[in-house]
């Protein structure tokens, strides 16, 4: 109780309190004002110049995207090998050649915003699982399961690369494509609205459309060739 | 509080009311408590966004240090055991020649013109050495383990780092020193285990790792490669093998028909990488 002890000189004491309290009450404006500075990011700091973040959806559907574009790319490439069939040609050349354009772009970006080019954690579209995606989000590949959905196992590409020639290898091209392309969708379809970049969004977009119309295409191939696709 | 003597007791009294009346202006506890409390929250609010922040950034910061970028070019560097040599894209041997590399498993220099397909292959037999350093040219990571000391659990876990996952390569390299050794261009970290967390930091640090390896933006496959691998060759290269240097004289190296008797010749007989 040391209470007393101020009171000695009288009229003078209450400018110790004073400056205490106001020092006081500096500091703790202080405090929040810079508790508020950490913990609020100002609107311009996520500007859509700025890099994205690490495990932002921009960075992960680049980094996924083109390790799933690469796989088709692979494929098509070996129905440039393979087929005989000129429409599978032409078709497999359009798909090789966007698609590597594409990962182009991707892998640039990346490369500007200081991220791996590809994934490397061994988890697949975490980004996709902010907003309530129906269903999908985070894959962890097992021994002999596609890395994402719509790709092909190891087993299926030994197979492309040595099956049987002919129309049998093109039916099963075009099985394997089309699965491809609508596993891929949701990723573009995905970014397409929730990525930050415009040049992100953009591109998901547009695959998403152009991919649609192969999808369609190699339906109507399959058909022709009398065969279904996929279950 | 003050034990007053009863003479004086009216004096005091008084001494007693003014003095409170003049000590209730300059201690306004309900202040002094209300400030106290304010910059106890202050403190606590401060003190948990900072702890917050630090923590994300300790994270950041475990995770960016095996990231390439602008100013870590090459994270490896900070890996224990690593061994860094400087490799200049090469020249191509052909399918028939050896080179005489100067490290085991080599990582860098001379290679065939054939790159062995790196699309996240699991090769099940050893391969030549003149591919693969090929495909390490095209940014992959070849994981080379001793067959008969990485079996089982230990080999389904490297397997999972590399099956299907593009610019990863693994096979089987026999006589290797060490269980299990790890490459790309102009890098080399050999280790006892599977487990050992520098394979997820090499690979992070390495795998097409633009500032670090010759051919920024190559392809990975190689259909025909993937097909027919060329096989492992145990000898030690002969004396007509490559140098390091590629050889003075490309001329000189080249026209070497004339002894095809030599070590290589047991490897070219089983190596046709047609196409």
């Amino acid at each position: 109780m040391s209470v007393p002890e101020t009171d000695e000189v009288s009229g003078r004491p209450s400018g110790v309190v004073r400056a205490l309290v106001i020092g006081a009450a500096v500091l703790a404006v202080l405090l929040l004002g810079a508790a508020v500075g950490l913990l609020v990011k100002l609107p311009g700091s996520t500007s859509s110049t700025a890099a994205p973040a690490s495990g932002s959806v921009d960075v992960g559907f680049c980094q996924d995207m083109s390790m799933h574009h690469l796989q088709g790319i692979q494929m098509a490439n070996i129905a440039r090998d393979r087929s005989t069939d000129p429409e599978i040609r032409q078709l497999a050349f359009d798909i090789s050649s966007t698609q590597l354009e594409q990962v182009g772009r991707m892998k640039g970006w990346l490369m500007m915003w200081n991220e791996h080019e590809q994934n490397i954690s061994g988890v697949y579209m975490k980004w996709m699982d902010a907003a309530g995606v129906h269903g999908h989000g985070a894959t962890t590949p097992e021994a002999g399961k596609p890395l994402m959905p719509g790709m092909a196992t190891t087993d299926e590409l030994t197979r492309l690369r040595t099956g049987p020639a002919g129309r049998e290898f093109d039916v099963y091209w075009l099985q394997l494509m089309l699965r491809h392309h609508v596993g891929g969708a949701p990723m573009a379809e995905y970014a397409a609205t929730a990525a930050g970049q415009s040049v992100v969004r953009t591109l998901s977009d547009n695959m998403l459309k152009s991919q649609s119309a192969e999808t369609e295409l190699m339906k109507d191939y399959l058909a022709k060739r009398g065969a279904a696709p996929l279950p | 509080m003050t034990s007053g003597k009863k003479t004086k007791a009216t004096r005091n009294s008084v001494a007693a009311a003014r003095s409170s009346v003049v000590a209730s202006k300059p201690k306004p506890w309900g202040t002094i408590l209300a400030v106290i409390a304010v910059l106890a929250l202050a403190g606590g609010v401060f003190g948990y966004a900072y702890m917050q922040i630090h923590e994300n950034n300790v994270k950041e910061a475990a995770l960016a240090k095996w990231k390439p970028s602008d100013t870590n070019k090459d994270p490896s560097t900070a890996l224990a055991g690593i061994v860094t040599k400087e490799y200049k894209g090469s020249r191509h041997v052909e399918p028939t020649q050896r080179v005489a590399y100067d490290q085991t498993p080599a990582f860098g220099g001379p290679h065939d013109a054939q790159w062995a397909d790196c699309t996240g292959v699991v090769y099940d037999k050893a391969v030549r050495t003149e591919n693969m350093v090929h495909g390490l040219e095209h940014g992959a990571v070849w994981i080379a383990y001793n067959p008969d000391q990485v079996k089982d659990d230990a080999l389904t876990k490297l397997k999972a780092k590399v099956e299907g996952i593009p610019y990863m390569m693994l096979s089987p390299y026999p006589g290797l020193d060490k269980p299990i050794s790890l490459q790309s261009w102009g890098h080399q970290l050999k280790i006892e285990n599977a487990d050992d967390e520098r394979v997820d930091q090499f690979i992070s640090s390495l795998l097409r790792n633009p500032n670090t390896y010759p051919e920024v933006g190559a392809s990975c496959e190689n259909t025909a490669f993937l097909s027919n691998p060329a096989p492992f060759v145990a000898e030690k290269p002969g004396a007509d093998a490559v140098p390091m240097d590629g050889g003075k004289d490309d001329s000189v190296t080249e026209g070497q028909p004339q002894n095809p008797s030599t070590p290589p010749a047991s490897g070219s007989a089983s190596t046709p990488p047609s196409s």
